[in-house]
Order: C-alpha cells, then sequence, then structure tokens
C-alpha cells in the first residue's frame, strides 16, 4: 500500500489539472443528486409532518348550501363507528370567489374563513408561520402561499369582493394550513381576528355557513367507500346539501407534484452528467496509461505490480471522489435553500432544510462507488503492459490507416484543414465531446419546452381540462334566459354548457366529472388523447392515469355511480389531466341523464370573448367589464362568475418562477460541464500534441493559428451534436415528457418546442464551446519551439 | 560578399536556482550569403544555443541579431514565427517531422505558410522531394514507415519549401548512421552549390569538412575562424587544414 500511496501521492503532483477538472464534475453530479434527493426524503415529506403536526386526519368532508339538521350527534352517528377520531367545526365558505393572487388573481373551489379557534381546535390546525403582532384589529391571516408566491407581505390590506361586497383586512400574518393552503388543492383557509369573523358570520351565515368534519379512519376502512357511503347518507338528512370530500393523500400530491417534476428533471441532467464524468474518467485513465508508458514500464521492471499501479490510480480517483462527493451534498446543503423557496412557493408551507442521512448517503455512495467501477474496467489494461514493451514505448499514437485531408488536395483553408487533421486523429475525443454537448443540449431543450409551456406562453390545456374565458353560473330560473342572452352577446363567443359533478367508480375512485352539452364546442383539443370524446347518452371518456390504474381500455364498459343511481358507460377515448390527481372523467348531459336531472342543475355557461389579446392582463380587464355587465342585468340571478385570465394568472405565478430558474440553472450548468469536459480534453490533447505544437512554431506557425486550428477540431463534434440531439431532442421531448408526466396524469404530452429557441440554443452552445476552446488553448502559447528542441 | 546575419554583444544567460550561466558572451558575428557555415564546438560549448539565437527561435538576453538588415531580437514571439517562414528553414536532429502527417503533408505544411496555391506547392514540393531523393512512392507514407535518413532528407525538403533566406542545421547527422549520414550531408552540399546559404552545428570532422567557414565555439565566445573555400570530395589539403585548425581549437 505504501507503493501506492507514494505512486498516488506522484499522479496528484503530476495531474493538478485532470485531478481539477474531474474534481469538479463530480462535485457538480453530487450537489445535483443531492439537492434531488433533498427534494424527495427532506422537503416532499415535509407536507406529511406538518399534516401530522397539525393533527390532519385522513382527509375531509365539508357540508354547505344547506346545513339545517346536521348536529353534531347525527354526524356522529353518520361517522362515529368508523373513525378513530373526528373533529367538527363550523366556518364560512364561499364557492369560487376570486382572490388577488401574484400577477392576477386565484380561484379555486372554495374560500373557508375561520376565526382563532383555528389555532387551537383539536383537528386540522392552524400553525403561524410569521406574523406582525402590532396589528391588533380588522385582521387577516393568510394561507402561506399568499407570502411565497402571492406578493402578499404582513401590513398589506387584502381584499376579497362577495356578492358586490367589498371586505378589506389588514394581513396580520401567514399560516400553515393542510387543506386549505395551496392553490392546486381547490381550497384556500383564511383567518379573520374574532370581531370580524363574527361581523361577517353575522352577514354571510345564510348563504355561506359551512360544516368541516376533519377524520381519522379506522384501520381497514376504505377512504373512497368511506366517502360516498357518508355523502349518502348526510343527503338524507338534507337533499339540499352539498357534500365535497377530499383526502390527505390527494392534497399531499397536489401540493408536491411540481416539487417532484423539478426533482426529476434534477436527476435526469445528472444522470446525463455521471454519464459525462465516467466517460472523462475513463478517458483520463486511458491517457494517463498512454502518457506514462515508459513510466510504467519502469515501474514493473523495478519490481512494480500491476496491481500496485491499479490501486494509486483508485486511491487516486477514489480520493477525488469521496472528498469532491463530500463537498457537493455540502453545496447541495447549501444551495437547498434556493430550491426550498421555490417549492416552499408552490407547496405552500414553511419548510427548512435539515439534515436527511438519505439524501446524504447516497449521492455519496453513488459517486464513489461508480468512480471505483469505472476506474478498475478502465484500468484493466495495465496488468497487461509487459515492461520491455512499455519502456520502448509500447503505444502507437497513431495509426496510419489513412492520411485524413491531404493538404495538396483539399480545398479547405490551412487552418480549418489542420484542425481536420486533428479532428481525425483525436476519434476518442470526438465522441465524449459528441454525447456531453448532446447531453447538455437535450438538457436545455427540456427546459426550453418547460420554460415555452409553464412561463411564456403557458399550455394551460395541461392546467386545466377546458379553455374559456370565462364562466357564468345562474340559477335554474334564469337558466334558458341566460343561455340565449350570453348567444346574442357580440362581444362573447362559443357559449357552452359545462357542469362538474363528482361521479364515482366502484363505490370508492372519485371522478371529478365534466358533464358537457356539446363536446364539439370545446376548445381542447389536446384533452383526448386516445379514441375520442363522447358523442351519445351511453359513452363516456376518463382520465388515461385511472383507466391504466384500473386496466379499462377503449372499448370496456364501466359502471359509475352518481349518489344512489349508477349506469353502465361506454370508454369511447381517454383524456388527460393533471388536476384531481388525474382522476377525471367527461360526458355528455344525455349520457348524465341516467343517473341525475341535468335540466334541475343550474346553468353553467362557459364562452370565449371574441377579441382576444396577446395579453393576459389586457384580457382579463376586458372579461371583467363583460362580466360585470353581465352582474348588472341579472344581479342576483348570478351564482357565481370566473375570470379566467385572472385565474390563470394567479395560478401560473408559482410556474413561471420555477420554469424560469430551470432554464438558467441548466444553461448554466451545461456550460460549466462543457467548460470543464472541454478543458480536460484539450489539456490532454495539447499534452500529446505538445511536440507538434513545437514543430508548427519552429515552421513558423503563429500560437493564433495553432489556437484557432485546435479550437476548431472540436467544432465539428460539437456542432454534429448540437445538430442530432437538437433534433433528436425537439422529436423525442413530448414523449420523454410524456414518461414522467404520466405520474401526473398527463399522458401524452403535446408541449410546444419553439423552433427559433431551440436554433438560439445550438448556435448559443456552439459559440460558447467555440470560445471556452480558444480559451483553454490559450496553453499553446507556452509551448515554445525552443523548449521541444533541448527536451529531447 | 553580403552578410544575411550580423549579430553585436550577443549574450545568453541561463538561470537555474539562482545560479546564472553564461551560454553565449558578447558574441559579434557575421554570416554571409551563401556560405556553408559551420559551427564547431565541444559539448557544452555554446554552439546549437547560438544557432537557435542566430534564427530568432529562442531570445538572446542581450545584444542584437539583424537578419538581412531586420533587426529581430525585438520582435515578438508570434512575429519571430510569421519571420521565419520565409526566411529561415530548420533541419534537426531529431527530424521532427509531425507524426501523423504524410510525408508530402509534412512539406505542404510548411509550404501552405508562405504559398497560396496548393497546386503550384504541391508541384514544387514534388520536386524538393525529388531533389533530395525521396521518390513518389514514399510521399503518401508517414514519418514512423520510413527510414532515418529519409525522414531526414524530408526535413530538408521542409527546410527549403518556401525558398529560405538560409537554412540552419543542427547536427543533422547525429542520428544517422555513416552512410546515411553522407547521403544528407551529400543533399546539403548540393543544395549550397546551387547558392543556398546554410548555417550548420556539428561536432563531427566529416560533416564539418562540408562547410566553407568553420567557426570554433569555446566558453560561449568564438574562439577562432577557419575558411576552407568551397568542398571538393577527396580534397585532403583542405581536410589538413581543418584538422590543424581543429587542433589549434584543442579539439
Amino acid at each position: 500500500m505504501n507503493k501506492a500511496l507514494l505512486l498516488t501521492k506522484s499522479n496528484l503532483r503530476k495531474n493538478r489539472g485532470t485531478s481539477i477538472g474531474l474534481f469538479l464534475l463530480m462535485l457538480i453530479a453530487t450537489s445535483l443528486i443531492g439537492v434531488s434527493l433533498l427534494i424527495f426524503f427532506d422537503c416532499y415529506p415535509t407536507v406529511r409532518k406538518t399534516a401530522e403536526r397539525l393533527n390532519s386526519g385522513d382527509g375531509f368532508l365539508q357540508i354547505y348550501g344547506g346545513v339545517d339538521g346536521f348536529t353534531d350527534e347525527k354526524i356522529d352517528e353518520i361517522i362515529g363507528s368508523e373513525t378513530d377520531d373526528y373533529y367538527i367545526y363550523r366556518n364560512l365558505s364561499y364557492r369560487n370567489l376570486p382572490l388577488t393572487f401574484g400577477e392576477g388573481k386565484v380561484i379555486t373551489g372554495f374560500v373557508c374563513v375561520d376565526d382563532s379557534s383555528a389555532f387551537s381546535r383539536e383537528m386540522n390546525r392552524f400553525e403561524v408561520v410569521n406574523e406582525d403582532t402590532s396589528i391588533t384589529e380588522n385582521y387577516i391571516y393568510l394561507p402561506f402561499q399568499f407570502n411565497t408566491s402571492g406578493g402578499f407581505e404582513t401590513g398589506d390590506t387584502f381584499e376579497f369582493e362577495y356578492t358586490g361586497k367589498k371586505h378589506s383586512y389588514t394581513v396580520r400574518g401567514f399560516v400553515d394550513c393542510i387543506y386549505g393552503g395551496c392553490n392546486n388543492t381547490g381550497c384556500f383557509e383564511l383567518l379573520l381576528d374574532d370581531e370580524s369573523f363574527e361581523k361577517l358570520w353575522d352577514e354571510a351565515h345564510d348563504a355561506n355557513e359551512n360544516i368541516v368534519i376533519i377524520y381519522d379512519l379506522k384501520e381497514g376502512v376504505n377512504l373512497g367507500h368511506f366517502n360516498i357511503n357518508t355523502t349518502s347518507e348526510f343527503l338524507k338528512i338534507n337533499p339540499y346539501a352539498q357534500v365535497f370530500s377530499d383526502t390527505l393523500d390527494s392534497v399531499v400530491s397536489n401540493r408536491t407534484f411540481i416539487g417532484l417534476i423539478i426533482a426529476v428533471s434534477i436527476l435526469v441532467l445528472t444522470s446525463l452528467i455521471v454519464v459525462a464524468v465516467a466517460m472523462m474518467l475513463a478517458n483520463c485513465i486511458s491517457n494517463y496509461i498512454q502518457e506514462n508508458m515508459k513510466t510504467l514500464g519502469a515501474l514493473k521492471a523495478i519490481g512494480y505490480t500491476g496491481r500496485d499501479i491499479k490501486a494509486s490510480l483508485v486511491i487516486w480517483f477514489m480520493s477525488l471522489a469521496c472528498v469532491s462527493s463530500l463537498i457537493g451534498i455540502f453545496v447541495s446543503y447549501l444551495f437547498m435553500p434556493l430550491f426550498a423557496g421555490i417549492m416552499i412557493g408552490q407547496m405552500g408551507l414553511s419548510y427548512s432544510v435539515s439534515f436527511n442521512a438519505m439524501a446524504t448517503l447516497i449521492p455519496f455512495g453513488y459517486v464513489v462507488l461508480f468512480t471505483l467501477i469505472v476506474t478498475l474496467i478502465a484500468s484493466g489494461k495495465i496488468s497487461k503492459i509487459q515492461p520491455i514493451v512499455a519502456l520502448r514505448e509500447g503505444i502507437e499514437s497513431h495509426n496510419f490507416k489513412k492520411n485524413h485531408v491531404a493538404l495538396d488536395k483539399t480545398s479547405m483553408s490551412l487552418n480549418m484543414s489542420l484542425a481536420m487533421k486533428t479532428f481525425f486523429g483525436n476519434m476518442k475525443q470526438n465522441v465524449i465531446t459528441f454525447f456531453v454537448v448532446g447531453f447538455m443540449v437535450f438538457a436545455c431543450i427540456i427546459s426550453l419546452l418547460m420554460y415555452e409551456n409553464f412561463s411564456r406562453k403557458p399550455k394551460l390545456d395541461i392546467l386545466t381540462t377546458e379553455l374559456c374565458a370565462g364562466v357564468v353560473a345562474c340559477d335554474l330560473e334564469t337558466k334558458d334566459e341566460m343561455r340565449d342572452y350570453l348567444e346574442s352577446r357580440n362581444d362573447i363567443t362559443n357559449v357552452r354548457e359545462i357542469i362538474n359533478l363528482d361521479f364515482y367508480y366502484n363505490d370508492e375512485v372519485k371522478l371529478f366529472s365534466y358533464v358537457v352539452k356539446d363536446t364539439s364546442k370545446m376548445n381542447n383539443k389536446s384533452l383526448c388523447y386516445k379514441g375520442r370524446l363522447p358523442g351519445h347518452d351511453n359513452e363516456v371518456a376518463v382520465s388515461g392515469a385511472f383507466a391504466k390504474a384500473y386496466g379499462f381500455e377503449i372499448g370496456d364498459e364501466i359502471k359509475l355511480d352518481y349518489g344512489d343511481n349508477s349506469y353502465n358507460y361506454l370508454i369511447t377515448g381517454f383524456i388527460q389531466t393533471t388536476n384531481n390527481a388525474g382522476r377525471e372523467a367527461l360526458l355528455t348531459y344525455e349520457a348524465a341523464d341516467h343517473v341525475i336531472g341535468t335540466d334541475n342543475i343550474p346553468g353553467w355557461f362557459w364562452f370565449d370573448m371574441v377579441d382576444e389579446d396577446e395579453d393576459f392582463n389586457a384580457n382579463a380587464d376586458t372579461l371583467e367589464t363583460i362580466l360585470d355587465d353581465i352582474k348588472e342585468d341579472y344581479g342576483d340571478h348570478i351564482v357565481g362568475t370566473m375570470n379566467f385570465y385572472e385565474m390563470i394568472g394567479g395560478s401560473m405565478t408559482t410556474f413561471k418562477s420555477i420554469s424560469a430558474m430551470m432554464l438558467i440553472l441548466m444553461i448554466t450548468i451545461s456550460v460549466i460541464v462543457i467548460a470543464l469536459i472541454l478543458f480536460l480534453l484539450i489539456k490532454s490533447l495539447i499534452y500529446h500534441k505538445r511536440k507538434d505544437y513545437g514543430i508548427y512554431k519552429a515552421l513558423g506557425y503563429t500560437s493564433g493559428s495553432l489556437m484557432l486550428q485546435t479550437a476548431l477540431s472540436f467544432m465539428p463534434a460539437v456542432i454534429a451534436s448540437i445538430i442530432v440531439f437538437s433534433i433528436g431532442s425537439y422529436y423525442g421531448a413530448n414523449p420523454y415528457m410524456s414518461t414522467f408526466m404520466r405520474a401526473f396524469g398527463l399522458m401524452k404530452c403535446r408541449f410546444d418546442i419553439p423552433v427559433a429557441g431551440v436554433v438560439i440554443i445550438g448556435v448559443g452552445l456552439a459559440i460558447v464551446s467555440f470560445v471556452l476552446a480558444i480559451l483553454q488553448t490559450r496553453r499553446i502559447k507556452k509551448i515554445e519551439a525552443y523548449n521541444m528542441l533541448i527536451a529531447d | 560578399m553580403k552578410n544575411i546575419i550580423e549579430t553585436k554583444k550577443l549574450c545568453k544567460t541561463f538561470s537555474n536556482g539562482g545560479i546564472q550561466q553564461h551560454v553565449l558572451k558578447n558574441i559579434d558575428l557575421e554570416i554571409y550569403e551563401g556560405d556553408f557555415t559551420i559551427i564547431m564546438g565541444a559539448s557544452g560549448a555554446g554552439k546549437s544555443t547560438l544557432l537557435y539565437s542566430l534564427s530568432g527561435m529562442d531570445k538572446p538576453t542581450l545584444g542584437s541579431v539583424s537578419f538581412d538588415g531586420t533587426e529581430i531580437t525585438k520582435m515578438s514571439t508570434d512575429e519571430l514565427a510569421i519571420f521565419r517562414r520565409s526566411n529561415c528553414g530548420f533541419v534537426f536532429q531529431q527530424v521532427y517531422l509531425v507524426e501523423s502527417m504524410s510525408v508530402l503533408d509534412n512539406i505542404m505544411a510548411a509550404g501552405l505558410l508562405v504559398y497560396r496555391d496548393k497546386k503550384v506547392l504541391a508541384k514544387k514540393a514534388g520536386e524538393i522531394l525529388k531533389a533530395v531523393d525521396i521518390d513518389e512512392p514514399l510521399w503518401g507514407k508517414f514519418p514512423a514507415q520510413i527510414s532515418g535518413g529519409e525522414a531526414q532528407r524530408v526535413g530538408i525538403a521542409r527546410a527549403l519549401i518556401n525558398d529560405p533566406k538560409l537554412v540552419f542545421a543542427d547536427e543533422p547527422t547525429g542520428a544517422l548512421n555513416s552512410q546515411t549520414g553522407k547521403a544528407v550531408l551529400d543533399t546539403l552540399t548540393k543544395f549550397n552549390e546551387k547558392g543556398q546559404s546554410i548555417v550548420m552545428v556539428t561536432h563531427d570532422i566529416t560533416s564539418a569538412r562540408r562547410g566553407n567557414r568553420i567557426l570554433y565555439v569555446k566558453d560561449g565566445e568564438i574562439a577562432g575562424e577557419c575558411k576552407l573555400g568551397k568542398y571538393v570530395t577527396g580534397d585532403k589539403e583542405r581536410h589538413q587544414k581543418l584538422n590543424d585548425f581543429l587542433a589549434k581549437m584543442g579539439w
């Protein structure tokens, strides 16, 4: 071992540049693995830990619309036997209430308003994240997401408007709450000071009283069955009651899926970097053997065994791997708050980075292990070296198969011809460059896709099942009149009736269902990715994620329940959605009539705007004017309205910052990785060709000319890689995204990839690669012809 | 006779670990057009250092070198490289052909620095290769596929491709056996007879006989000079004169 250590010390001293380059690559790989695993193992479970701390149970039921008869005793009769524990509280709830959020407004299914008892109730408690206790009256606590993504600070004024009346409060602080704290979960919970709450309660409880039941089920009780049965029993108490239920699992999934997309994206990028590191490591070992052939021969001649020499390489690279991965892990913890900030924005829960054993040990073990394996494989040939052959410089530095680019025949310029000679003489370098640059192109194009579709031109059809400008809901009385009225307006078009109902499959799976009057009027053409949308009264389209989970194919029959009624439908197609945990269905009014009388359902009218602008905010303002106009005409008959542009503006705030950051991160890392790989390759190339450079200089070649030739010799591989991987990524990005977006309900991605963006990335990376190559060839300046002559 | 090179107070000092070694000391020297100048001296006398200082390959510590009236000591590294293209040709002991290039490409790579017309250059390269007895079948071979003597003659062809004003040869036969060495010397002599100026460093008397002017370097100074007239095979009187000069120099 002493012999091996001596050799290792010598290797480290002689190969400082190579060691630093590999060290940095390993450090980047480890820190990225560390970040993605911290998201998986630490940040993601935060939601569950918080749920446990706030005692959020297994799920909740919400009764609104008609709460008469729902005494605590009655509720206990229904749920008591199936729950270990439950907690009932009453508050106010508003359906589809637009709230100011980020750049626009956000509309969730419910906005619940509580009083200060929310801090101390037995289940589903609120917990203050930050507050300004100097604010003592007319205040409100908002979910933490309003602070992280919604742009609110303590002391700000928070307003919401309901049935024409504006309510205004001062923001006292922000809270963690599980079921009502995130715009992805369909519910926001706000907390008022007791006096303000009492005032609001007096004003609104007749129409907006809401009963919330948080429950912890007994072991063995099926969650789906429980929700269906309970809903059914509740409707027996009061048929006018509306019951909504959701589970902790679903809420956790809705709060974390963006985080998981980020973690997976980083892991994919990291796996590409790891492949690049492995290639570079193998290349460095191969170069080491070539460059030190005589030394290796001499070492063997004086009694060193192949094992001693291999051990020295293992110690050399393993020590690099160990130190770089330890620092990499430290770096991942250092940078985690940056990622955590984004995660918090999406999760809507406070989180502080803490030590996580899995996220620490896995990157370390992974990098160290693959370094060991690659080193052992790549150094295998050392054992086969015969001392006498090695001492005679046993490795040929050039094969003589072909004289590429004959200078007397080529039409290329001198620099280009010599660059091409170098290019053809270094195929190993070309292969590494090709793949590394290609991997980085792929990573950048995936980030471009995310930026384009989540930030620059949000691909709304993946966020919502149907696209529209606005929605007007009216009571049953004015339903027919409203339809005619809306159709007669010149500023809106494509008026269609769509309502949302909860159907159930097999008494346990809730399918959030779109009941559509005329599917041909729907705007979202990407919705049905396989088969077709239903057209007849016995047809239904179900979400692909649901179909996959329960083994349904197009043409199969599915029995769907609504209340006590059920009907067998034929599946005509699969739809895709990222909402409702990928559990959605779509059917016509005629089809829904088999289980529910659609004539008795109030009017829900979706429509588009005639003059749509490119600017979301301008559209939001125009539509607001139209909605105000409609409200003026129909007053109290309007049950609710929705300004889609405002809603998207608010919802997209989180996505925008994440995707923009991902693009910047990927491009930065790509440039760093390309720079490091080029550094190692060019360093090795210059070392191998140092004698040739000396000869060229003696002949009269300038340093600039040799630098240009060397940098140009990398460009065919860079350009070929950019072209091949750009085209490949352009066509392969959507299938690739589909593979991991399936977990989030998106089965067949049709994201836009802007050709101009791909070209900019390609040209940009080519230019950056060339500039980096030129910068790294500067060491050619140090080579002097005279030194080459006296060296021999 | 016109001089090509003129040095004034040429000094070269190497420093190593604080110890200074004065390899060239105040050398005033002229190299004349058409001459086959030989620089001789014992090992470590400074003859190669002098050669490379004269050619602009190495920078002197003090003093100046004028090449055809142009002072080259003040030039930058790149300016010197450009200067060397058409003014200097080099023949090295180790040949130093680019291993990954064919014989012809080695000549072309030097020639293309001066000539733009590839056809004209290729024709000229062919002529020079034939002149140094490298026949066409060898042109496509790589340096490792030809003999040492052939490689050195390719080196001479490369040195001559740009019609340099002066060819610098540093022990061109040092790594060759006597037979191939003689062929190389014959080639150099042939080109000198055609008017090519040559400066050659050697410590071999047989090689030195080819020159018409012998400079003897001792302890970093030009210790003596001997003029022999043009080389003629079997000229015993000429050989004797050289032997006497070298004996006087302590050879």
